[in-house]
């Protein structure tokens, strides 16, 4: 598959925009949650739903550095459409009756991390980095996830919002690997240098080290949730095959340093990289709420309504 | 919106304003029926459009004894850009002493930045003072100019098909002049009311109702703070972000006024002073510099002064070099944004819907009425109406791969002819004005050699035009214009046919010199 036309592409997001009230989210299903399925759906969910705006956060910095002003807008639409999968997601929340009023769901730690890291350094980031793991995080949880809520979920409102986003990630991905060999077309020792004096700053240490045991706490929760967790792992060897089809794609240094990461997760015998990585997970879990800094603004945008006048 | 819709009254030096606009939308048609016969003789000179420039040109002619000259405007009242926007908030943002002619000073100027209306009182004031009117002919929308070589006049042919005859012809129909609703989809579906900044509805009340603006730009942040101030809701749709200075606004005193008035001298110090710390603004805005750093910083250090949001900051912060794009002045508008009944939306748009704007995450944004400060039709390659020269040949055909002239006034192939914010006149940094006097200047000359010596073609040589468009380009691509950011200035193959690369003092000294060997006569 030779890489996309990122302009033909840009026109085909622009007219193929869907809208929450495109939903009616009152239609009957919604009793096909079983009592059994409500309290983990409901943490999953919310879980879902910050994932979106961890892709969401990392679309909105690469909107801002893209090298192109086509590749700009199409980041620029991401971004928004990754706030419309938690808006959308959120409204299946409600018509689930997992929303408290008007509060917006809690996060696991692990995710408030990596919100706050994104917050801070992604605008900072070179664009080599966040292009190449949004992919990954795309693909393993976003990918992932989705596939499996639909195998478990009976109820067919659920099924045609997620219909309306995998089409919309099908073009992230699209986007993604199509980005990822630009770069590695362009990958010469110089930058390979340029990358390994990235990878010792310090900023982006601790976004490896919120990074790492993310993946670890998502792992868990798919296994909570009752998904084998080869599926979480077959999303990720997705990631390696497509993003290595071509030769420019594999000369890309991130994608093989992701890539080789993405094979330390996958095999759960590997101890040097599992026992710590999890003893974080663990450590991050029993941090108290409070003492993580408030929610950036933006987070408030969220809302489950279709229309708002205010 | 259509000319037939503007009051039918001819415009007295106060014609009620809100019926002054003229049509949205102007590509005006000739019809094909018979054309009436010129009623008089030649006149010297025929002025199209009555706004700044053409006025200005009328005023120096009168000045230089030529009295045989009309203006023809499409309106029915005087002032183009200053009878078109009158929305609330309009006003300049080039201090108001540089904002006027030095041929006509006024030391009324109430603000340092005076509004709309006010400066619309400047014009009907021009008109006055030196008995304009009696040469202005409204509602004469130009639909064609078109050379007769063998006798060497110019005919103008209104979409009505009236002809007016000159033996000089002058462009001055407006940089900014026409507009119209841009073309998202659905916009034909919504409901509620649409309103474009420059054909404002005075009489739509705002009050209670839910309103969205679409355009951060030079209109939509004058627009914004006012609508804050009487809607029930305000969301501002921004595509871009521009840097925004803080505005040094200040009433004039009554002292001040009145020195203006007993020594003109001290306004004219004042003139010199407001245009020599505008020149000084070019090193940051034309050129990449370390003044741009520091005009930079300055943008950054009003943001961070007015908005303590950290992801509305993010939002509202310009990604491209300062003066890339025309650089905004505002001190209410980043603190209009935070007012309780105001949101920034900086969702992309992905449709427009009979109820409101639906953007890309999934949200339909309800109003009751939408504003577009979406800009001007402005037009890089072509010219507003055909315009034919020697041989018949099209200067929009001419201009295919983006318009050229020389000294931004004449054009080759197209004698007797003079264009006001001709192609590379555009100023980034200084009063518009200040390079239309030079251009009046110019095109006096040319036209008292017509007239003097009663020749039939003055005429631009191809090679003088083309050794100066090569100058011109090549200075044009150190600027930050050509930085790499889009913007109405250029084409989209990113060619510059707008703006002038330089000083306002190099522009004057380009123009004061008419060099009679890089002409044609006959
Ligand atoms: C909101 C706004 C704010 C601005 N602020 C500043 C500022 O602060 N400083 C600055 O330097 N510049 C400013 N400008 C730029 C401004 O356009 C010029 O300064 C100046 O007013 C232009 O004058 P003009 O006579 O060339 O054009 P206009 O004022 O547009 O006049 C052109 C006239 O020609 C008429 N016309 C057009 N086509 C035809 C036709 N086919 N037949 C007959 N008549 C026709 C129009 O009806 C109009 O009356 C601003 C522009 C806008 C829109
Ligand atoms: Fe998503
Ligand atoms: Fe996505």
């Amino acid at each position: 598959m030779a890489s996309i036309d990122l302009d033909k592409m840009l026109a085909k997001i622009k007219s193929t925009q869907w809208a929450l009230s495109d939903i009616d989210w009152d239609a009957p299903g919604a009793e096909l949650i079983t009592e059994e399925q409500w309290p983990k759906l409901k943490e999953f969910m919310a879980d879902l739903m910050w994932i979106e705006h961890v892709g969401a956060r990392a679309f909105a910095a690469l909107a801002k550095k893209a090298p192109t002003d086509t590749l700009r807008e199409i980041y620029s639409y991401f971004h928004a459409e990754e706030q419309r999968h938690a808006n959308a997601e959120m409204a299946l929340m409600r018509r689930w009756g997992m929303l408290e009023g008007d509060e917006i769901p809690e996060p696991n730690v692990n995710l408030r991390i990596i919100i706050e890291w994104l917050d801070r350094f992604a605008d900072e980031m070179p664009v080599y980095v966040l292009g190449t793991v949004v992919p990954m995080l795309e693909i393993a949880l976003d990918g992932a996830l989705c596939t499996f809520l639909l195998e478990t979920v009976k109820d067919p409102v659920c099924h045609q919002a997620f219909e309306k986003i995998n089409d919309d990630e099908s073009r992230h991905l699209g986007v993604g690997f199509t980005v990822m060999e630009m770069q590695g077309r362009s990958a010469s020792y110089i930058k390979m240098v340029q990358m390994m004096a990235r990878v010792m700053d310090p900023r982006l240490i601790l976004g490896i080290a919120s990074y790492m045991p993310l993946l670890n706490k998502m792992r868990d929760n798919v296994i909570a949730m009752g998904l084998p967790e080869e599926k979480l792992y077959k999303a990720m060897q997705k990631f390696e095959r497509i993003g290595g089809r071509t030769e420019e794609g594999r000369r890309n240094p991130w994608f093989q340093l992701i890539k080789q990461h993405g094979r330390w997760v996958t095999n759960r015998s590997n101890k040097v990289y599992h026992v710590p990585v999890d003893a974080l997970v663990k450590i991050t879990g029993m941090v108290p709420r409070k003492a993580l800094p408030a929610v950036p603004s933006w987070v408030k945008e969220l809302t489950y309504e279709p229309t708002a006048t205010r | 919106m259509s000319t037939t819709e503007d009051s039918k009254k001819m415009a007295k030096p106060k014609a009620p304003r809100k019926k002054a606009a003229a049509a949205c939308k102007t590509t005006a048609r000739r019809k094909t029926a018979a054309r009436k016969k010129a009623p008089e003789k030649p006149q010297s000179v025929l002025i199209v459009g009555a706004g700044f420039a053409g006025l200005g040109m009328a005023i120096r002619l009168k000045q230089a004894g030529i009295e045989d000259f009309i203006i023809l405007e499409r309106g029915n009242a005087v002032g183009g850009t200053w009878r078109d926007n009158q929305y609330p908030g309009a006003a300049c943002d080039i201090p108001s002493n540089l904002y006027s002619y030095s041929f006509a000073p006024n030391p009324n100027w109430s603000r340092s930045f005076s509004g709309s209306e006010e400066i619309l009182d400047y014009v009907h004031h021009l008109v006055a003072e030196f008995g304009l009117e009696k040469h202005i002919r409204f509602e004469q929308n130009v639909a064609e100019l078109r050379f007769d070589e063998t006798k060497g006049i110019w005919t103008a042919t209104t979409d009505k098909d009236v002809v007016f005859t000159g033996r000089a012809a002058v462009m001055a129909q407006g940089p900014l002049a026409n507009c119209s609703f841009p073309a998202i989809t659905g916009i034909e579906d919504f409901k509620g009311k649409k309103i474009h900044s420059a054909r404002w509805d005075h009489d739509y009340d705002f009050s209670g109702k839910n309103v969205a603006v679409v355009g951060t730009g030079a209109s939509g942040i004058q627009i914004i703070p006012e609508l804050v101030k009487v809607a029930k809701h305000v969301k501002v749709f921004q595509r871009t972000p521009g840097w925004v200075m803080p505005r040094p606004d200040f009433s004039t005193p009554e002292w001040n006024k009145l020195l203006f008035r007993k020594v003109p001298a001290s306004q004219q110090a004042m003139r010199e002073l407001l245009y020599w710390s505008h020149e000084s603004m070019a090193l940051a805005v034309i050129w990449n510099s370390p003044l741009t750093r520091i005009a930079e910083r300055i943008g950054k250090w009003h943001l961070r002064r007015q908005v303590k949001d950290r992801w509305l900051r993010r939002q509202l912060t310009p990604d491209f070099t300062i003066g890339c794009k025309r650089v905004l002045v505002s001190n209410d508008y980043y603190p209009a944004l935070q007012k309780d009944n105001a949101k920034l939306i900086t969702w992309p748009i992905a449709r427009i819907s009979e109820e409101g704007i639906r953007t890309v995450e999934g949200i339909e944004h309800q109003v009751d009425c939408i504003v577009f400060a979406t800009g001007f039709d402005v037009s890089h390659s072509g010219t507003p109406f055909p315009v034919l020269g020697r041989g018949g040949r099209v200067m929009g055909d001419d201009w295919k791969g983006g318009a050229q002239a020389y000294k931004s006034i004449n054009v080759s192939g197209y004698p007797n002819l003079f264009l006001t914010f001709g192609p590379n006149s555009g100023p980034g940094h200084n009063s518009a004005l200040v390079y239309m006097e030079s251009q009046l200047e110019y095109a006096l000359k040319g036209i008292r050699k017509i007239v003097g010596e009663d020749l039939k073609v003055l005429d631009v040589r191809e090679d003088a035009q083309q050794r100066f468009n090569k100058g011109i380009q090549k200075r044009l691509a150190k600027t930050n214009w050509n930085s790499g950011c889009k913007s109405w200035y250029l084409t989209e193959d990113g060619f510059n046919a707008t703006m002038y690369p330089g000083f306002a003092t190099q522009y004057a000294a380009q123009m004061s010199e008419f060099k009679e060997e890089d002409y044609q006569t006959a």
